[in-house]
């Protein structure tokens, strides 16, 4: 299939439609609002159905219906907007609905700035609302990776009747590049849905619910939820490990810093210099055991160093993953600017032997 | 003539029957039933009774059956809800208006075809009477919900059931725009002036004066304002809708409330438009009356506030687009 020049949120609304996905929800925000602004033209032509909710508190509990019914649905936002929709998320894994939302992550605290950021990777990874839930989170760091994700996303929460998150950040859904799609037209509806409210016409009743009041019942239902998330911890992780196999510096980042450390790397490479870059893929789970078994494999002494577009968020992970065995090193910047390629080497290069 | 059947176990000796009886053939027992309510006795001969069914149609817990002189049940109770006891309050009138959608989705063909929603209340619960599909939803989020649930499933019947709290205070933006994007859904709005289910909070819609856990000395209205009248504002808008208030607090409210909720839901059958019924309801147990005086307190002080009957109705042209 040929390749199209396209902007990432647009190519994300695409992918969703071939997906299967033909219900949105959402709320406009900087920056992922050409998303709902592709597919408000694209939707209708595939007989999908776009809708502009009152807010993200409303357009996630419109994904709860929708989902509940049945159908393969999604919403998307950014920072502000995923504060709002964390009631919604804790109801959707709590009555196990399968659903996507793309969260294109912008600097924050408080309204922040538009500009991009992964200052919500704790939002993302450990819960946005409250109880002993979890998504699951998936980080492109292209506007291909984004699409072919879109999928992925979609099969995940089906399989694990759960929200699935893709967790981007502005610079991805505004940035330009060429795409493939990997399947024509709208893809395929959801299978399987026989737990879903669709009128009890020739078979039993159902319920979608997440009260139990009692605390036997309930500690019952939180077992079963965190079995599957630990199914999904063995059986779904994603990350990529690229350059050295025993390097001097190891760089963990995900997203767009993956990216941007990726050609600091390069560049430090072609110098014949020893260093690799571990990227998960998903945020949750996150590859701890992978990433361990690359700082097992570096020299003693080499260095592990986190980067990120926050001040210091995900190398709460990479410690996990070290457990103790070697000192993280950390660079970061937050507010929507972005370590840039340069400053990532000069770090590396000031870590090398 | 006529007879009734009482049954014991589901009576909860609210004694709503007891006044609702016009020939006061019901009277109030001594002896308890199994869930320790002292359940109320049939003390008329069949010459007395004239089958009219009111005491059945003031029941919050179908108790009652009727028979008319050739030994006919002239009121059934309707397949629309499980055979679950509910966990309401005596004379609670949440079950009355529970009923009334059953019955009426039942008379329409409707009960296969629908999806309801309950959010957070006093019937949070109502998934496990209702007898078809039912969502629990967060608090306020039923009208978010339901608009997901039809635009995904257009061909079903999409309904929420909700409480004042949950409506008109936590709920207040989804309501407003469901009703202005013209859903087409149906939202049965039980106002009972109070957060029932917390223990009896201020709700928007608490009267003023009125005594609740968080205005021990009655709503000061110069503080925390006026009674919110939901339906009203709501017929406001340009959007086409039918828009109606009724009771459940006597038998002749409630049987002019369920008229409402089957046209309600005819709209909504019809693909026609958004429907609102706001049902004035009783909470004896946050308003520390008893049942009958909780009635009477709905008629005396509720009413003049809250004026019953259809607000708003789709205009032909609207209704023919
Ligand atoms: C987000 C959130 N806030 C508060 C509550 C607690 N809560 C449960 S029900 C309720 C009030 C319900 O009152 P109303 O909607 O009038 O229903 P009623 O019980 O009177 O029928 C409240 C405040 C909650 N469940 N969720
Ligand atoms: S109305 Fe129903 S619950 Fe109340 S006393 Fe009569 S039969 Fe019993
Ligand atoms: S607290 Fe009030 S609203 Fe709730 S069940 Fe009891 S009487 Fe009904
Ligand atoms: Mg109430």
């Amino acid at each position: 299939m040929s390749k199209v020049l396209m902007k990432g949120n647009e190519a994300l609304g695409e992918a969703a439609i071939r997906a299967g996905c033909v219900h949105f929800f959402g709320y406009p925000i900087t920056p992922q609002t050409e998303i709902p602004e592709y597919l408000c033209k694209r939707l209708p032509e595939v007989g999908g159905v776009f809708l502009q909710a009152e807010s993200e508190v409303a357009a996630i509990h419109m994904v709860y219906g929708a989902a509940g019914a049945g159908v393969k649905c999604m919403t998307s936002s950014s920072s502000p907007g995923i504060s709002l929709m964390a009631e919604g998320m804790s109801y959707l894994a709590a009555c196990e609905l399968p659903c996507v939302v793309i969260n294109m992550m912008r600097a924050g605290p408080g309204l922040g700035g538009i500009l991009p950021a992964q200052s919500d990777y704790f939002q993302a990874t450990r819960g946005h609302g409250h109880g002993d839930y979890q998504c699951i989170v998936l980080a492109p760091a292209s506007v291909q990776e984004a699409v072919d994700l879109m999928t992925l996303a979609f099969d995940l929460a089906e399989k694990y009747r759960n929200p699935v998150m893709v967790c981007a950040d502005g610079m991805i859904g505004q940035m330009m590049e060429p795409v493939e799609f990997r399947s024509e037209g709208r893809g395929p509806p959801m299978a399987g849905n026989d737990w879903a409210l669709t009128g009890c016409e020739g078979r039993p009743r159902r319920i979608v619910n997440s009260l139990h009041l009692a605390p036997e019942q309930n500690f019952a239902y939180n077992v079963r939820l965190k079995e599957k998330y630990d199914r999904a911890a063995r059986e779904e992780v994603r990350f990529e490990l690229y350059g050295d196999g025993r390097p001097d510096v190891l760089v963990v980042a995900f997203g767009t810093m993956a990216r941007i450390s990726k050609s600091a790397i390069d560049d430090l490479r072609r110098e014949g210099r020893r260093v690799a870059l571990f990227r998960p893929i998903t945020l949750n789970p996150w590859p701890y055991a992978q990433c361990r078994a690359a700082m097992d494999a570096m020299p003693e002494g080499a260095k592990v160093l986190d980067v990120e577009m926050s001040m210091g968020q995900m190398i709460y992970d990479v410690k996990l993953a070290a457990e103790g065995t070697r000192t993280i090193e950390f660079l970061g910047k937050a507010g929507g600017l972005v370590p840039s390629p340069d400053e990532v080497a000069a770090r590396i290069r000031a870590l090398l032997p | 003539m006529g007879h009734i059947a009482i049954e014991q176990v589901r009576c909860k000796g609210c004694g709503r029957c007891v006044v609702a009886c016009p020939k006061n053939l019901i009277e109030y027992g001594t002896e308890l039933n199994e869930r320790g309510y002292a359940y109320v006795i049939f003390k008329g001969s069949p010459e007395q009774c004239g089958g009219c069914t009111l005491c059945a149609v003031s029941c919050p817990d179908q108790g009652i059956e009727v028979y008319n002189s050739r030994d006919r049940k002239v009121f059934v109770n309707t397949t629309g809800l499980t055979e679950v006891m509910t966990h309401y309050c005596p004379g609670c009138t949440h079950g009355v208006v529970h009923r009334l959608v059953a019955e009426v989705l039942e008379e329409m063909g409707l009960l296969g075809r629908t999806i309801g929603i309950a959010p957070v209340g006093c019937s949070v619960l109502a998934y496990e009477y209702f007898n078809f599909d039912m969502f629990e939803a967060a608090h306020g989020r039923a009208p978010a919900v339901a608009t997901g649930a039809k635009r995904a499933r257009p061909d079903r019947i999409v309904f929420t059931y909700q409480g004042d709290g949950d409506l008109a205070s936590i709920g207040g933006n989804e309501i407003l725009h469901a009703a202005n994007r013209g859903e087409k859904i149906t939202v049965i709005f039980l106002n009972n002036a109070i957060y029932g289910m917390t223990g009896g909070q201020m709700a928007p819609t608490t009267m003023p004066g009125q005594k609740t856990t968080t205005t021990p000395f009655g709503r000061d209205t110069a503080d925390t304002g006026q009674p919110l009248r939901v339906a009203e504002m709501l017929a406001t808008l340009a959007t086409p809708a039918f828009i109606a208030r009724g009771t459940s607090h006597d038998a002749k409210g409630t049987l002019k409330t369920r008229k409402l909720i089957k046209e309600a839901f005819e709209h909504q059958a019809a693909n026609r438009c958004f429907s609102f019924v706001e049902v004035l309801s009783t909470c004896p147990t946050n308003w520390g009356l008893s049942p009958n005086e909780a009635s009477d307190w709905v008629e005396e002080t509720m009413i003049p506030y809250y004026p019953l009957g259809i607000l708003k109705r789709p205009a032909p042209e609207a209704v023919k687009a």
